[in-house]
């Protein structure tokens, strides 16, 4: 078991005297902001050259869009940055019933409408509550874990974390979204993982996982149940066994690896980017924009922007190292491999080596709701790392004195 | 607690150190901090990181930098794609080669690509309204095509919205490209037709290869979006008209919508030229006579004549001048942008069909008649053939004729009741006496058994009964009644109460068929052949249209000839001058059936009227019609040309179908045609 300042009391937290603001601000980790400030310029950049020609005589129309998105995202940075953290743990419980609320408030849309629908939306901006829900959903079980802190290595944490931890996995899942439903999935035993649950919970649980994906994809159709939508069983089988797998299913892959590939190392430009402006790679903008990036960018461009991942992932996973309390720990472990994972998955099923599932690229992808809610994530790392430096420093600066 | 407090108090720096001390000893009090299973935690997170990164870097490098050109190639190769360049279609031209019959010309179609219509629905429904609007068409049938062609799945064709767009409307579709996404202009070749109507019916129209056409078509190389002929002379020589396809290559995005202008690979080569034996005045003349025979068959008061047909062919060789259908259509609703409307404008779909008297079919080869006295003259070479009369033996004519033989005595009655005289065989053609054909028709139902059917054997040795194989299309076999064939039409499956007798070849069936009634068909096109044969001395032309097919330098191509006139065996040539002298008195002996029209023509011509009664089916009457006919050739010592009318319940042959085929004659013989004195006569 992880021990940390508060294990002994519980009181703890009423006591505990907030930092001063200016403080906070000075002991920001500006490494950190400064890779992530690079990443939203190389993505706005990423998305000048893909969307240019999307907009008939408006080659700046998404580019304009997305930096407001961009600002807005900012705004959600620096608030989440000034916010104490262990706000968000007092209120773990208001936090997992709205965002679930909410979800599941767009399910309903979704069958009312007889669709699905991710969205919600807000007449200039549609919302889509799930993009958000990664980081609340991360916060809210944080808070959780950070309660039965005692407990962390009992099964009965265990259980009881991954059991609320399904309800917003499966809502997701539901809507149907499996690739966020994934993300959801991956934080979760980051969480468990940075917490300090025992080996042998994950290795079953790690088990488990293997024999519902086992299950899914497939003895479950091969017995007549199908838990999957037809599309989401062709695209993830497609990737375990291409050779089965149709020309039509094979054609979004293919066409985004000859995209990625065409831009060689110097890349295309986005004038000449033919796979990009004559419509070869789907979801340009948005799932596949790494591909569209990579063709017009090359392997300079491509590798500049996962340069940039590891660097923040880098300092992210600093961030866990340097946290003030569990729950910080926990919650950055989190934020970290979410962001880890839907890099990852994205990136890898643009060039092939990874199943295709519906997950925007972080940072770079068209797209108000997951650009904001990836900045409010880098802004919570941020107050993490500012509270942690500062007790830290505090400490620090009280024992040289002392 | 104590030690929180201690760490909010400023306190002395010893008591501090001593906290700190003690702090180290004791991790339960000590701040959050870095434990060793943590550290080893997030170094395994760190791992994952690395190893996730290694993995896509290692992959990134493969793709762009390993086999980058190996991509950029395909990428390349994406967006070219090579499509097909139809020919200009070749032109028809008449003997002459001067007067170009069906021709192309270049217009500008426009087409809509359904793929770049706006996303959003209202946006979509909005440009199409507006694009309905501009192009006047209908918009129900727009989406319609819209919602087909996305049934079948097919993504790579635009919908042609106009086939042929006026100048004004294309101005004003470029001016506002922007506001149209997913439309383009093409410019292509249609069929064109410089003389309009002008033997519609033989020179068929082109349209897009039909699925029926495909399977056989497909195999000789013809893509599904080729335009074909159809019908006719289009199709028939469609292989010679329709030319080499050239290939272009042009810049597609994903949905195969070209993005930039066509770079031929090769060279489309034209079709080549058709060269009909047609020759285009006689053909204007010949349709204008049939209308004029039409309008002197209503003047006499045949209110339902309206429709006919007029066959003028060279008895040498068999080669068809001139190739009348009546009523016809405007070939040019083929063309463009074809509507419902306006194919029922025209006549040429469903019930319009009907009320227009079917424009589309041509009655020369399709149609068949009963031919009436026409026929005569084979009844007269066959009856002279199997020596039932002698050609100038005199045989009574009278008002009526009872077979001795049959006990039924029913009466047959010839066309004019007063008269009552011995004739010879040309005297009776020339006069056209039904009782004489009454006699040696019930001659033919006496013969033997071990005779076979003589008439009907003679018969099918002239063409009929049978396609005359023409090349202008398949024309229908018509019909020669046999023993046979009443014994297989008859049976108990017809649904006639009266079979069993009904089955059995009566007397009245032999009488019948010697003056061409009963269930003989001809069609037009036979008529003329056999008359061609009279004219030339017992020989089976093959009638044609094709004089020759050209390269567009000029150099002919090789076709397969036409089969050479056959003679036709066993025929006494002997026989042939008699029918030839009845024919010749027909027309200049005063007593002549068509003596009026033809007694004092300049050229000497030959022929023989027809009224063949035929059960017709006409709003507000229905019962035998007239149809009038007139067969024959000209000049009598050496044929040049052989005509043959028919004019629908034109009543008599001399009021209505001899007028018109003298100007056809007239026209021919640069002559003017003589103001005529209707006669009265079969």
């Amino acid at each position: 078991m992880l021990e940390y300042a508060g294990s002994q009391r519980a009181g703890l937290r009423n006591e505990r005297e907030a930092p001063h603001l200016l403080s906070v601000v000075r002991s920001i980790d500006w490494i950190l902001l400064a890779g992530v400030g690079a990443l939203v310029l190389v993505g706005l950049w990423g998305v000048a050259g893909v969307t240019k020609f999307a907009v008939p005589n408006d080659p700046t129309y998404y580019l304009n869009r997305q930096i407001l998105y961009a600002a807005a995202g900012g705004v959600a940075l620096v608030v989440a940055a000034l916010v104490d953290p262990d706000l968000y743990r007092r209120y773990w419980r208001a936090i997992f019933i709205g965002t679930a609320t909410v979800i599941a408030f767009v399910l309903l849309i979704g069958h009312a409408a007889r669709g699905s629908t991710r969205w919600i939306s807000l007449g200039f901006f549609t919302f889509q509550p799930s993009e958000f829900g990664k980081l609340l959903f991360v916060l809210a079980l944080a808070g959780m874990l950070a309660e039965r802190q005692r407990a962390v290595s009992t099964w009965d944490t265990t259980l009881r974390v991954v059991g609320l931890g399904l309800l917003p996995v499966t809502l997701v899942f539901a809507q149907p979204d499996l690739g966020t439903a994934l993300v959801y999935m991956a934080a979760l035993g980051a969480m468990l993982f940075v917490a300090g649950a025992p080996w042998k919970h994950l290795a079953v649980l790690g088990g488990l996982v293997l024999v519902v994906a086992v299950g899914v994809l497939w003895a479950g159709p091969a017995a007549g149940v199908s838990v999957l939508k037809g599309y989401q069983q062709q695209r993830l089988t497609c990737f375990t066994h291409p050779s089965t797998c149709s020309v039509a299913a094979r054609y979004n892959v293919e066409q985004a690896i000859t995209t990625v590939g065409s831009g060689e190392i110097r890349g295309r430009g986005p004038n000449g980017a033919t796979q990009v402006n004559l419509g070869f790679l789907p979801e340009s903008q948005t799932d596949f924009i790494f591909a569209g990036f990579a063709e017009q960018r090359g392997f300079i461009g491509a590798a500049l922007l996962l340069g940039l991942y590891l660097f923040v992932l880098w300092r992210g996973l600093r961030v866990v190292t340097v946290a003030r309390d569990l729950f910080s720990a926990v919650v950055a472990g989190g934020i970290v491999v979410a962001l880890l994972f839907q890099i990852f998955v994205n990136v890898g099923m643009t060039m092939g080596i990874a199943p295709i599932t519906g997950i925007p690229l972080p940072f770079v992808s068209v797209g108000g709701s997951s650009l904001i809610a990836n900045l409010a994530a880098m802004g919570v790392l941020l107050a993490i790392h500012a509270r942690g430096r500062v007790s830290r420093g505090r400490r620090a600066s009280l024992s040289a004195r002392g | 607690m104590a030690s929180t407090t201690t760490r909010r108090l400023p306190l002395p720096p010893s008591r501090r150190a001593r906290e700190d001390e003690a702090g180290a000893e004791q991790t339960a009090v000590e701040p959050y901090r870095l434990t060793p299973k943590l550290a080893r935690r997030v170094a395994v997170l760190s791992g994952l990181v690395v190893i996730g990164f290694a993995a896509l870097l290692l992959r990134l490098w493969a793709l762009q930098v390993l086999a980058g050109s190996h991509y950029a190639a395909q990428a390349q190769a994406n967006q070219v794609r090579t499509v097909r360049v139809e020919p200009p279609r070749g032109q028809i031209v008449d003997r002459t080669g001067h007067n170009v019959l069906v021709t192309n010309k270049l217009v500008t179609a426009i087409e809509l690509w359904p793929s770049g219509l706006p996303k959003i629905y209202a946006q979509r429904v909005a440009e199409l309204r507006a694009l309905a609007h501009i192009t006047r068409v209908n918009v129900r049938q727009l989406t319609r095509e819209i919602l087909a062609q996305r049934a079948v799945g097919d993504m790579l064709d635009p919908i042609v919205v106009r086939p042929q767009a006026p100048t004004a409307m294309l101005t004003y579709l470029q001016e506002r490209a922007a506001a149209f996404p997913g439309l383009t202009l093409t410019r292509s070749y249609v069929r064109s037709y410089p003389h309009g109507d002008f033997a519609t019916q033989l020179l068929g129209y082109v349209g897009p290869i039909t699925p029926q056409e495909l399977p056989t078509l497909g195999k000789e190389g013809f893509a599904p979006t080729d335009v074909v002929g159809q019908t006719g002379i289009e199709a028939t020589y469609n292989k010679y008209l329709f030319g080499v396809p050239g290939a272009a290559r042009v810049r597609v995005d994903a949905l195969g919508r070209p993005r930039s202008a066509r770079t031929l690979t090769t060279q489309p080569q034209p079709g080549q030229t058709v060269r009909l034996t047609i020759d285009a005045g006689l053909q204007i003349a010949a349709q204008n006579a049939l209308q004029y025979g039409i309008q002197s068959a209503r003047n006499t008061g045949e209110w339902a004549a309206d429709g006919g047909a007029i066959v003028a062919m060279s008895p040498q060789d068999g080669s068809i001048l001139a190739l009348a259908s009546s009523p016809t259509y405007d070939p040019s609703v083929y063309t463009g942008h074809i509507t419902t409307r306006k194919l029922e404008a025209q006549g040429l779909v469903g019930k319009s069909a009907l009320d227009k008297n079917y424009p589309s079919l041509d009655r020369a080869l399709d149609a068949t008649y009963p031919p009436g006295s026409t026929f005569k003259p084979l009844t007269a070479i066959a009856a002279l053939q199997e020596h039932l009369i002698k050609p100038y033996a005199l045989y009574p004519c009278t008002g009526t004729y009872v077979a001795p033989e049959d006990h039924s005595h029913h009466v047959f009655h010839n066309w004019d009741p007063n008269v009552n005289q011995g004739m010879d065989l040309p005297t009776a053609l020339a006069q056209s006496c039904d009782t004489y054909f009454y006699r040696v028709g019930n001659g033919f139902y006496q013969l033997p058994t071990d005779r076979g059917q003589p008439l009907q054997k003679w018969a099918r040795a002239f063409g009929f009964g049978k396609a005359s194989a023409v090349d202008a299309g398949p024309d229908v076999p018509g019909l020669v009644p046999t023993i046979g064939y009443k014994h297989r039409r008859f049976s108990r499956h017809s649904g006639d109460p009266n079979w069993r007798i009904d089955r059995i070849w009566k007397p009245g069936d032999s009488i019948n068929l010697a003056i061409g009634q009963g269930d003989l068909l001809v069609t037009p096109l036979q008529m003329t052949r056999f008359y061609a044969a009279i004219a030339n001395g017992g020989k089976l032309v093959t009638p044609h249209v094709l004089m020759n097919v050209e390269n567009p330098n000029g150099t002919l191509v090789p076709t397969t000839p036409p089969a050479a006139p056959r003679p036709i065996p066993g025929l006494n040539p002997a026989y042939l001058k008699v029918v030839q002298q009845g024919l010749f008195e027909g027309t200049h002996d005063p007593l002549g059936t068509s003596y009026g029209v033809f007694g004092n023509f300049p050229i000497p011509i030959a022929g023989k009227t027809g009224t063949a009664q035929k059960v017709v089916s006409l709003p507000g009457f229905t019962g035998e019609g007239d149809q009038s006919w007139w067969c024959g050739y000209g000049p009598v010592n050496a044929p040049k040309l052989v005509v043959c009318v028919v004019i629908e319940n034109g009543g008599h042959g001399g009021t209505a179908a001899a007028p018109a085929a003298e100007r056809v004659f007239a026209h021919f013989f640069h002559v003017p045609s003589a103001q005529q004195g209707l006669i009265h006569s079969d």
